[in-house]
C-alpha cells in the first residue's frame, strides 16, 4: 500500500514525498474504497433492498415499493452522508489536536468541547418541569434542529473559553489541562442534572450519548454540512502551520510562524468540527484518535500535506464501515455506533500498530 | 409505552420503561436492572446511566443478551404462555377466588384469623400464607433474576412473634404509619382508605396525587430520599419518624438499593416487586400485598376481583371486532427504536384491547432495539401510533424528527399519548395510578381503537395529539 520504504526521518516534512507516485496510487485506492463503501452503505440495512433498486431510486426512478424510496433517500442517504462528514471531521480534528499538543492520546474532544455539548443537550433533555417544557416549546419552532442548537451553544461556550484562555496561556500543556478542567466542570453539571432527573429522561440522554448517524435528517444536514465544510476548509489552510508546529513551538516561531494566531485558528477549526459533530450525532469516540495514527502508519509520514487528505478519506471510510456494522445488515436490530467503533476498531488499530512498529512513533517526528 | 414531549433524544424514554418502573420519580432507577427485568422493556439503554454513559462493552453485552434471549427463549415462552393461559382459563372457570385452592401465587389455609383466605391469581412475585394467628408474605421475586426470597411475618399487634420464623422481618399489623418509596403505592393505599397512614415519600417532585402532593409541600408528609438512583435516604429522618413499615423496590445491586442500609439500622423495610410483573392484572394484584399490612387484604381482594371483572368485560368487548386495527408504539431515539416485545406489559394491553400490535410476534418481555427503517417499513401504514415518547403534540413529534410525518398514523392524526393527566412538574398519573387501574388503561385503548364500542366513555389517561 505504501511506497516509501525508508524510515521516517525526523526532520522537515518531506515535500518530495507528496509527489511520490505510490502515494497518488494510495489516494486513488482510498477514493475507490470510499466510493465502494458509500454505495454499500446505501444498500445495506435492516430492510433488504436489492442494489438494483437502490440505484433506480438514486437516479430518480420510482422504486418497486414506495417505502423503499423513503428508506433509501430519507434514511440511508442522510446517514451515509453524515457518516462521511463525521468521519472526515473527527479524524482531521484529532490530527490537529495530536500535532498541536504533540500528544498521541489527544482526540478532538480533549479540550472539553463535547462535555460542553453534552451539557447543552442535558439541559434540554433533562430540564424539569414547566421551565423545561417551555424551553422545549420554544425550541420546537426550530424544527428538529433544537437539540443540535442546544449542543452547539454548549460546545460554543467551551470553545470560547478555550480560545480566550488559549490567547493568554503560553504553554500548550497548560491549555490541555485547562481544557480537561472545563470538561470536568461541564460533566459535573451534567451529572447533577442526571442526579435530579427522571429515569425516562435519563434514558433519553443516555441514548443520545451513545452517538448515532441515523438521527440526522435532511433538515439538519443542511446546517451541519456547511459548518463542517467550513471547518475542514480552515483546517486545510492550516497545513503549513501544523507542519511547523510538529517540530515544536520554538522551532515554528523561528521559522516565522505566528504561533499565537496559528493556535487560535487550529483551536477554532478543531472545536468547530468536533462541536458540530457532537451537536448532531452525539459524542462519537475512537475515530478521532485512531484514524490519524492509522494514516501515519499507512503513509509513513507526518507531513500534513498528505496526512490531511488521508485522514479525511480514511476517517470517512472508517465511519461508513462502522455504521454498516452497527446496522447489522439483515437483522432488524441496530447497535450503538460507539460500541462498534471501539469494539471493532481497537483490535484493528492495535494490529496495524504492531505490524508496523516503526510507524507508531512517526508522529512525534 | 413511552411518554414524551420534545426533542428526538427525549423521545428516548421508553414508555415501557416508565410504566415498568414503579418509581418513575426516581432517577436512575432503570439502569442496572438485569436485562430480563421489566426495565429491559426500555431497551436496556439505561443500563449504565448511573455509572458511566459510554461503556460500549456493557451495552453490547446487554444487546446480545437481549438477542440471545430472544433466540433461546421462544420455547420457554410458549411453555410459559401455555401455563399462563391454563391458569387463566382455570381462574376464569372458577370466578369465586375466595375458595381455598392453591394457584399460581398464594397458598391459603382456611380459618385463619377468622378471615377468608385469599388466593393470589395473577401476580407471580409474592405469596400470602395464613398461619395460626399470623400471616406470611413472601416476595419470591424481589428483583429480576433474584435467587433470594424475602419473607415478612405479619403478626397482630402486641402478640409474640412465632419462633419458627425468627429470621424474617416481623411486622406488627395493622401498621399505622407507612413510608412509600414509589408513587405507585399511593393508589393502592387510597383504595383501602389508608392514604392517611402515609408519613413519608422518597421524593415529592413527580407526585401526581393532589392530596399527597399538598401534604408533601406543607411538610405534613416528610420527604426522605432513598428512591433508587435518586438522592440517598435520609436515615436519620427515617429513624426519627420510626414508621411501622417502609416499602421500596429493589434492583438487587446492594450499592444502589436502599433496603440494605435500612435493614442495617433496624428499620422495617419491605421490598415490593410490582414492577416486575409482566401482566397488567398481575401488577394490580400487588394492592393485596400492600393491604395485608393494614389487615385489609379482604377489602383489597374484593376490589381486585371487581377490577378483574371490569378488565375482562372491556377486553371481551374488543375481542369480537371484525377488523383489527394495527398499532405501533414509542419513537426513534437517535437511530434506535425501542419497541416493546410481544410478551411485554405494553403488548399484552394492546392485545387485550383487540388491536393487532405489529411486533406481537416477537418473543420476549423487554424491548427490541430496532432500526428506524425497520419500523418504518413495517409501521408506515399502521392505523395507530401510541405512546410517542415525550411528545405532547404532533408538532413536538416533527421537532424530534421530520421523518415521522411519513407515517400514515401521523398524517391521519391517530397518534395518542398517555399524558392527559400530568402535573406541571411532569408527574404523570399513568405511571402512578395506572398500575392500580389497568382496566382504565384498557378502556382508554379500546376507546381509541374502537370508539363505537364505548360511545359514552371519555379518555382518562390518554389524549389524542393535536
Amino acid at each position: 500500500m505504501h511506497a516509501t520504504p525508508t524510515p521516517e526521518v525526523p526532520q522537515s516534512p518531506a515535500p518530495p514525498a507528496s509527489r511520490n507516485p505510490g502515494r497518488i496510487g494510495l489516494f486513488i485506492v482510498l477514493l475507490l474504497i470510499l466510493a465502494l463503501v458509500f454505495v454499500a452503505s446505501l444498500s445495506l440495512g435492516s430492510v433488504s433492498i436489492p442494489l438494483r433498486e437502490v440505484v433506480r431510486i438514486l437516479t430518480g426512478e420510482p422504486a418497486l415499493k414506495e417505502s423503499w424510496g423513503t428508506i433509501v433517500l430519507d434514511f440511508r442517504l442522510t446517514k451515509s452522508i453524515t457518516a462521511v462528514l463525521v468521519g472526515g471531521a473527527l479524524s482531521l480534528a484529532g490530527l490537529q489536536m495530536q500535532t498541536m499538543f504533540r500528544n498521541p492520546l489527544a482526540d478532538p474532544f480533549i479540550l472539553g468541547v463535547n462535555s460542553g455539548a453534552s451539557l447543552g443537550v442535558a439541559l434540554v433533555v433533562l430540564s424539569l418541569g414547566t421551565a423545561g417544557t417551555a424551553l422545549l416549546a420554544g425550541l420546537g419552532t426550530l424544527g428538529d434542529l433544537s437539540l443540535a442548537l442546544a449542543a452547539s451553544v454548549g460546545a460554543g461556550l467551551v470553545l470560547a473559553l478555550i480560545l480566550l484562555v488559549g490567547q493568554r496561556v503560553k504553554n500548550p500543556t497548560t491549555l490541555l489541562i485547562m481544557g480537561l478542567m472545563f470538561g470536568y466542570a461541564a460533566s459535573a453539571l451534567t451529572s447533577l442534572l442526571i442526579y435530579f432527573s427522571r429515569p425516562e429522561r435519563i434514558q433519553a440522554y443516555t441514548i443520545w450519548s451513545y452517538g448515532s448517524f441515523s438521527g440526522v435528517t435532511w433538515n439538519q444536514l443542511r446546517v451541519m454540512a456547511p459548518v463542517i465544510l467550513v471547518g475542514l476548509g480552515v483546517a486545510i489552510l492550516l497545513t503549513k502551520p501544523l507542519n511547523a508546529l510538529l517540530l515544536g513551538e520554538d522551532y515554528a516561531r523561528s521559522m516565522g510562524l505566528n504561533v499565537k494566531q496559528a493556535r487560535f485558528f487550529i483551536l477554532l477549526s478543531a472545536s468547530l468540527l468536533a462541536g458540530t459533530v457532537t451537536a448532531f450525532c452525539g459524542p462519537i469516540g475512537f475515530i478521532g484518535v485512531a484514524v490519524p495514527h492509522l494514516c501515519r502508519n499507512l503513509l509513513r509520514s507526518a507531513d500534513h500535506k498528505v496526512l490531511i487528505p488521508a485522514v479525511i478519506l480514511v476517517g470517512a471510510i472508517a465511519a461508513l464501515v462502522a455504521d454498516a456494522i452497527a446496522q447489522l445488515p439483515g437483522s432488524q436490530y441496530v447497535l450503538p455506533i460507539n460500541v462498534v467503533t471501539s469494539l471493532f476498531g481497537a483490535p484493528f488499530v492495535i494490529w496495524v500498530l504492531i505490524r508496523q512498529r516503526r510507524g507508531a512513533t512517526s508522529f512525534t517526528v | 409505552m413511552p411518554g414524551c414531549q420534545g426533542v428526538k433524544v427525549e423521545a428516548g424514554v421508553s414508555p415501557a420503561l416508565c410504566r415498568n418502573c414503579k418509581s418513575q420519580d426516581k432517577p436512575g432507577n432503570l439502569p442496572r436492572f438485569a436485562p430480563q427485568s421489566t426495565f429491559s422493556e426500555l431497551g436496556g439503554g439505561l443500563d449504565d446511566t448511573i455509572t458511566h454513559i459510554t461503556q460500549p462493552i456493557t451495552e453490547l453485552g446487554y444487546f446480545f443478551s437481549e438477542v440471545i434471549m430472544k433466540k433461546t427463549i421462544p420455547i420457554l415462552c410458549v411453555l410459559l404462555l401455555l401455563v399462563v393461559s391454563a391458569c387463566q382459563a382455570a381462574s376464569t372457570a372458577s370466578p369465586q377466588p375466595t375458595t381455598t385452592t392453591e394457584t399460581s401465587g398464594g397458598i391459603a389455609t382456611p380459618e385463619a384469623n377468622s378471615q377468608l383466605p385469599i388466593t393470589i391469581r395473577y401476580a407471580k412475585g409474592f405469596t400470602l400464607e395464613y398461619k395460626d394467628n399470623y400471616k406470611i408474605l413472601t416476595v419470591t421475586q424481589p428483583w429480576a433474576g433474584a435467587e433470594q426470597a424475602f419473607t415478612y411475618v405479619l403478626v397482630p399487634r402486641g402478640s409474640e412473634p412465632p419462633a419458627e420464623v425468627s429470621s424474617a422481618l416481623i411486622v406488627e399489623v395493622p401498621v399505622h404509619s407507612f413510608v412509600a418509596m414509589s408513587t405507585t403505592y399511593f393508589p393502592f393505599l387510597e383504595n383501602i382508605g389508608k392514604l392517611d397512614a402515609l408519613v413519608a415519600v422518597d421524593d415529592a417532585t413527580y407526585i401526581y396525587n393532589p392530596s399527597v402532593r399538598e401534604k408533601a409541600a406543607s411538610g405534613e408528609i416528610a420527604v426522605v430520599g432513598g428512591g433508587m438512583g435518586g438522592p440517598s435516604a435520609n436515615i436519620e429522618r427515617l429513624l426519627e419518624l420510626d414508621p411501622d413499615v417502609i416499602m421500596t423496590s429493589a434492583s438487587g445491586i446492594p450499592e444502589l438499593d436502599v433496603y440494605p442500609k435500612l435493614q442495617e439500622v433496624g428499620l422495617p423495610v419491605v421490598i415490593n416487586g410490582d414492577y416486575l410483573e409482566q401482566t397488567p392484572l398481575g401488577r394490580a394484584e400487588w394492592g393485596i400485598f400492600i393491604a395485608a399490612f393494614f389487615d385489609l387484604e379482604q377489602q383489597a381482594s374484593q376490589q381486585f376481583d371487581a377490577l378483574v371483572q371490569r378488565y375482562e368485560e372491556v377486553s371481551a368487548l374488543a375481542a369480537n371486532v371484525q377488523e383489527r386495527v394495527t398499532v405501533f408504539t414509542n419513537t426513534d431515539y437517535q437511530g434506535t427504536w425501542y419497541m416493546p416485545a410481544g410478551e411485554s406489559y405494553a403488548a399484552i394491553l394492546l392485545k387485550d384491547a383487540g388491536a393487532e400490535y405489529l411486533w406481537a410476534d416477537q418473543p420476549g418481555t423487554g424491548a427490541l432495539p430496532l432500526s428506524f427503517e425497520t419500523v418504518f417499513e413495517r409501521a408506515k401504514d399502521a392505523d395507530f401510533w401510541l405512546n410517542p415518547g415525550f411528545a405532547a403534540s404532533l408538532q413536538d413529534l416533527l421537532a424530534m424528527d421530520a421523518r415521522y410525518a411519513e407515517f400514515k398514523a401521523f398524517q391521519t392524526g391517530q397518534v395518542f399519548n398517555y399524558n392527559a393527566r400530568v402535573t406541571e412538574a411532569g408527574g404523570m398519573d399513568y405511571f402512578e395510578s395506572g398500575v392500580a387501574n389497568p382496566d382504565m388503561i384498557l378502556k382508554d385503548l379500546v376507546k381509541i381503537f374502537y370508539p363505537e364500542l364505548l360511545p359514552d366513555y371519555d379518555l382518562y389517561y390518554y389524549q389524542q395529539l393535536k
